[in-house]
Formats: C-alpha cells, structure tokens, sequence
C-alpha cells in the first residue's frame, strides 16, 4: 500500500511541476494535491489499535456468547453469502450491532466486505450505481428509523429507475429488552411503513428461520423484472441472540426467476405491425438489463430498418449506429407511422407535447393514424402513491412483460413473416436513416461544438472532447448523467457497450451522483475500467462526505466537478416564475446560485484525501490536467478535476 | 430547426426593437445577458445547448430577436413583457450578440475530428 502511494506521490510531484510552470505563465491552474499523498510523513500515525484491526486477523471466538451458542447475525452472514452479496454498505447504528460485529468478525469483512458511508442516502446510491454495472444488489444496513429517514431518498430513485436493492434494518421491536432512551426512539412497530411506497416487497421476520426465508425472498423479488428496493428489518434481538447446536436452521434455496417474456400471440402481432409500417420507429429507455440487451435491439432494429430514439435510462443502442436517431427525436417520431416504446417511463410525453407556459397547451407530436405499441414492465407492477408511473397513454397494443426477455422472441417472429418486398423497403429506409445519421452528427459536430470553443466558463462540447481524447484508449465507462452535458458525451464518445454508460437517478432526487459513481466504480473496478464521472456541484454538496468513502475503499474514479455555481434547472424555473408574473427576472439566482462564496471543491476533495485540481478555467490547461488525472486515475486512485464550466 | 421556426414566427410578428437598436451598447448587452438570465438557456457567448438554441455568432436581426423575446409562440422560452426585459436592454442584448466572434473551423480543432 505505501509502495502504491509512493508511485502516485511521484505521478502527482511530476504533474505539479508542470502545472507549476502553467501557472508561471499566468495560467489559472491551481494544482490541490491531498495532505495524504503529498505529505504523508507528517500524517498523525495510526493508534496500535487502529493497527490492530486494520492488519490483524482476530483470533476467532467459538460461539461467542455468554449463552455459548452461535450468534444469530452470523447465521444473517451465512444467508448473504449464499445470496451471493459481495458488499454491504453501512453507517454504524446500534440496532444493526449485531450484524455489525459478525462480517467484521464472523464473515473477517470477507464476503461482505463493509463499505462505510457517511450518510446513508450515499450508501443508498452507491448500491444504486453498483447494481446498474454488477447486475445484482449490494447490501445495506442501516438504522431502522433515523437511517431508514436519512435513505429513503436513495431508495425512491431506485424505484424509479427499475433497480435491485437490498436494504436491511435494524429495530428494537421487544419493548421489554429494549435498551431505554435512544434505542427506544429509534424503534418502531412498522419501521419499513416509511418505504413501503417505493419498495417492491419488506418484511420483519420474528426468527431467524423466518429471517433466511424473508432474505431469500427478498433477493428474489428484487432480482425479478421489473427490478426494484426491497427491505428487510432484522430485529436486533434476533441478530444479537444465540441459537444452539441442536437448533436446525436453514438457508433456503435461491430460485431465480426467468424474467416474463411477451404473449407469442401479441408477440406475431407487433411483428406484423412493425413490418407493415413505412417509417416505424423504436424509443428505448431502460431495456438493457444484461450485456444482451444492446446486440438483441440492434438486431431488431436492423431487421426492421427502424429508427431508434434512445432515451439513455441505460446505454441500450450503439450511440454510433446509423439507425441512432436520438439527436433527430422529434422530426423521426412526428414522420413515424408506428412508435414502439421498450421500457418506457413517459410514453405520454414522447408522443405529446405539453407547453410549461401560462397556457399549458398540449398537443400531440404524430400523425393522425400513427399506430403505437409498448412492452413494458410497468404494465405488471404499479403503485398508487408516487406518480412515476406517468401520465396514461393509450396504445394499440400493450405487452405486460419484459423487453429484454422478449426481443428473441420478437425477432424470431419478425424473421418467419419477413418477405422479398419487406427486405427491399427496409433497406431503402435503412439507407435514408444512415444518411440523416450522418448529416445530424457532422452538423452538430461542425456547427454546435465548435461554439464557445475556447471561452471561459469552459463549454460543455470543450469538456466532452477534451475528456473523450483522454479515455477514448482505455477500457472506460461514463457513469453520470450526460444531459447536463448537452448530451455531447454520447455526441462526440463511440459508445458501443452496454457497461459504458448506466443512465441517471431516476427519481431526479439530488444527492445521488457522486455516492452512484462511486458504486458503479466499484462494480467496474475488477475489470480494470477507467471510470468518468461528471458531478453537478449541487448533487456533490448534498452528500460530500462520498469523498470520503471513495478514497477510504481506494475506489479508482475521475470526477469531473461540473461547476456551474448553482442548482441550474432551479434557476430557471424560478426565472421562469418570474416572467409569468412580470415580476423581473433579476433575482432569481437567489436562493438558487451557489456563490458568495464559490465552493473550491479542490481543497474540499483535498480535505478528505482525495486528489484533486483546480479550479480549471482555461480551456487550453483541460487537457494536460485531465491527462494527468487519468493516469492518477489508471494508478488506482479516485481523483477530483473541478472545471468552471458553462451552465449546460 | 428551431433557428427555422424563430424565423417562421418573427416574419409574422410587429417590429418593435428598431428604434432602440440606434444606441446599442454591447457592453451593457453583455452585463444585462448575464444579470438577466440569458446565459442559463443560451450559455454565456449564447452558444446555445439542451436548453436553449444558439444565439450567436450571426444572431437573428435586431427585429427578429426583439419580436421573438416578445413572442415566442409555443417554444419553451417564457415571453419577456416591456416592463421586465424593456426595448433597450433588448438592443444591447442583441448589439452584444453581434459582437461575438465565429468559433475556429472544425477543420481547425483536431480534437473534433478524432475518432
């Protein structure tokens, strides 16, 4: 580990000299280095105890227990290993003590390793991020109320975005053995009641029999399209109990579910529908679930000579296909004759419009006679109280089932009904698309991009060529949201991989950013990736102490500050308010904007280990600080670049 | 395709910026495009992005810009009255777009025209 910190240190003094001359020649550039790497010999030494339990295996202690049994939260340990859940992430709480001590001493924080979170909503997004990369939960435990309160945030994003999740709580259900004062306010007689909108299954189980099965289950449930949080409250009785030998306990058996693939019937129907139309096009969102999602929709797409619009909930269509009509979304759909929608969240508003002026006109974007069709998950579970679900759009053919599990299907219809005559109108079509594609992209790229190229604040095309020329030789993955970008990622970038990219909150809750790249890192770390993340300054205050957890797990990261200064879709909202009422637009950057004073997220990463530059200013230092960075990055470090940018 | 519809609105809409566009002062343009907001849509040279379409460099004529501040039909772009966003500040705003300069040719930016 020194030897590592050692090799950065000297990656780090070299990339400082050279800045250090930038600065010389009247350069911005403000190299911020971390204490840790810089300045490691005067770093307070650990205590021996520390020490202790950070290098010494604890010797075992059989049964542990002043009853002489076993602990009732190692038998938990034995059920998230048979889960297979590798990481549990956590802010110490007293009612999760039992299970607590157990990984740390019982499972040797081996499978699961504890991932320490300084808020829980961070915790939240890190398993958020972990699962979209992974494909399976990341553990949480947390406080049964004050934690459950702090993380529900991160769970309702989940939800929203169709994410596994698997969260256990601690509780003090037992009034009589209950520790008085805290404990007795942190317990509850239904502790999951405050997530239970946004979670597909909870359950408290009064065994630990019950305990295995409610985990087994859980997994399960969460694991079955359409993915979402589940939770489990583990009564701190039951974790902190010993069971005996002759007590037979059993872990049950994990059965996974085959997703719900379409009705073959309805499945021949939308074949016909796709083949029949003249312009069919194909909007996407969260298809992709495993790597096989993005090949399967190419194939489909090419059979049919269908123009896909993709609304990057995941990365479900090569970002460079000629069939990729995202950046021609409205004139496509307004020509479609037929619309298909996988995995949709607002099918409504892809086919309406809706004015957000005082006249809320709305109206619809297709022809009269354009036939519309979905398949989606959505179709088989909803819930009442949150309105993720959308406004109601009707469709001339629904398909309760998932997208993924039915493209085979699809294709294999398409293929049996596919004549001579349907082959020569797709590949005419094809060509037009191909064509269009080619037009769109190198407008864009010779008109917009080329704007504000090198002014100050930096644009944000500046930022995403910049970045795409230091990753674009690695194995890399973008794991933030590109819209505040303009979208020039998916632009400028060739994403052609489904891991490439994993979308965005879902919920659009704040605070989700910074802790989702870090479990996304995390998950891409074993396979050497080079991770980017593009941070909105508003979302990193709202959970900073993820830096923390970043440098803490030695969890390989580029963050890019993407410092606009403000909360800027508020911004414009309040703006907005203010024309309606002709009441000035002047003052709505307060309450808004966060300056006076600007935050130096440099020292903020600095403060927390992390290495860190800038601010960066001037367009012409991004690529040599964003080269080094990298390279700090490939050493294994997370690693902090804020850039003062333009707005969008 | 938005420059397009602008253009398609403001040939139907009154003149209503001329007489201001006689003193512009494109500092002050400047200062009112950032004090007021513009930059938030349009970015700060009015580059344009997700949010907003680019305004410059070769903004739309003085005329067609004030009437579509105005105006602007059903485009997401709140309508600015006179006692918010008066015809003189509109002026300078527009005198301002005029003095941003063109960006370097595409052909010119290597890092454009990597793969």
């Amino acid at each position: 580990m020194n030897e590592k910190i050692a090799v950065n240190r000297r990656l780090f003094l070299k990339g400082a000299t050279v800045a250090g001359a930038a600065a010389g020649s009247g350069a911005a550039l403000v190299p911020t280095e971390t204490k840790a790497l810089t300045a490691a010999g005067k770093a307070m030494p650990p205590s021996a105890e520390m020490m202790r339990a950070e290098l010494e295996k604890p010797t075992p202690i059989a049964a542990s227990s002043s009853e002489g049994g076993r602990p009732g939260s190692d038998f938990m340990v034995d059920v998230l290993r048979a889960l297979d859940i590798e990481y549990v992430a956590t802010n110490p709480a007293s009612s999760c003590r039992g299970l607590h001590e157990s990984i740390n001493n019982y499972a040797m924080n081996q499978k699961p390793e504890l991932l320490t979170v300084m808020h829980e909503e961070i915790g939240g997004a890190m398993a958020h991020g972990y699962a979209k990369v992974s494909g399976k939960p990341m553990g949480l435990l947390f406080h049964g109320t004050v934690g459950m309160q702090h993380a529900t945030m991160s769970l309702y994003n989940a939800w929203c975005d169709r994410v596994p999740m698997f969260v256990m709580s601690g509780n003090h259900l037992d009034a009589a053995h209950r520790i008085p004062g805290v404990a007795t306010t942190h317990a509850a007689q239904d502790p999951l009641a405050i997530v239970r909108d946004f979670t597909k299954w909870d359950d408290q189980p009064a065994s630990l029999q019950a305990a295995a099965e409610a985990m087994t289950r859980a997994y399960k449930i969460s694991m079955t399209p359409p993915y979402a949080p589940v939770a489990i409250s583990l009564d701190a009785h039951l974790q902190e109990m010993s069971y005996g030998e002759g007590e037979k306990l059993r872990i049950p058996k994990l059965s996974k579910t085959a997703p719900p693939a379409g009705d073959s019937e309805a499945v021949r129907d939308l074949a016909k529908m796709l083949l029949e139309a003249q312009n069919p096009v194909i909007v996407v969102d969260r298809l992709t679930r495993t790597p096989r999602g993005m090949p399967l929709l190419v194939e489909l797409a090419e059979l049919v000579g269908a123009a896909v619009v993709d609304q990057y909930g995941r990365q479900n269509f090569p970002s460079r296909h000629p069939l990729n009509q995202t950046d021609r979304a409205r004139p496509v759909v307004a020509a479609a004759d037929f619309v298909l929608g996988l995995e949709v969240s607002d099918f409504w508003g892809i086919v309406n419009s809706f004015n957000d002026n005082p006249s809320q006109k709305q109206g619809t974007r297709i022809k009269e006679g354009t036939k519309l069709a979905t398949i989606t998950t959505r179709d088989l579970y909803i819930r009442a109280n949150y309105q993720d679900f959308q406004r109601y759009q009707g469709v001339d053919l629904s398909i309760a089932a998932d997208s993924e599990a039915t493209l085979p299907l699809l294709i294999e219809a398409v293929r049996s009904a596919l004549t001579d005559s349907h082959k020569t109108a797709i590949g005419k079509r094809r060509e037009a698309l191909a064509k269009a594609f080619d037009q769109s992209r190198n407008r864009l790229i010779s008109e917009a991009a080329t704007l504000g190229w090198d002014e100050t604040p930096i644009s944000t095309a500046r930022l995403s060529a910049e970045l795409w020329a230091a990753i674009k030789d690695h194995d890399w993955a973008l794991v933030s949201r590109d819209a505040r970008l303009s979208n020039w990622p998916h632009r400028l970038w060739n994403f052609d991989k489904s891991y490439q990219f994993i979308g965005d909150s879902g919920g659009a809750g704040q605070g989700y950013g910074m802790g989702a790249a870090l479990g996304a890192a995390l998950a891409h770390r074993e396979h050497g990736r080079l991770v980017v993340n593009v941070q909105g300054d508003g979302d990193l205050m709202y959970g900073p102490g993820a830096l923390w957890t970043a440098v803490h797990h030695k969890i390989p990261l580029l963050t890019i500050m993407h410092n606009n200064k403000g909360y800027h879709q508020e911004v414009m909202h309040v703006q907005r308010m203010g024309n309606w009422r002709n009441r000035g637009i002047e003052r709505a950057s307060i309450g808004t904007k966060i300056q006076n004073p600007d935050v130096d997220f440099a020292t903020l990463a600095k403060s927390m280990g992390m290495a860190s530059f800038g601010p960066v200013t001037d367009p012409n230092e991004l690529g040599s600080v964003l080269k080094r960075a990298v390279a700090m990055v490939k050493a294994g470090e997370p690693v902090l670049v804020d850039v003062v940018m333009q707005p969008r | 395709m938005k420059s397009l519809s602008i253009l398609s609105l403001v040939a139907g809409l009154s003149f209503c910026g001329s007489q201001a566009a006689v003193s512009a002062d494109a500092e002050r343009g400047r200062q009112i495009f950032e004090k007021v907001g513009c930059y938030q849509c349009h970015g700060f040279q009015g580059q344009g992005a997700n949010t907003g379409p680019k305004l410059a460099p070769d903004p739309l004529p003085a005329e067609g810009i004030a009437a579509f501040i105005r105006n602007s039909g059903e485009t997401l772009m709140p309508n600015y009255v006179e006692a918010v966003l008066p015809d003189a500040d509109v002026a300078d705003i527009h005198a301002y777009l005029l003095t941003i300069k063109k960006p370097p040719s595409v052909k010119d930016i290597p890092l454009l025209n990597q793969r």
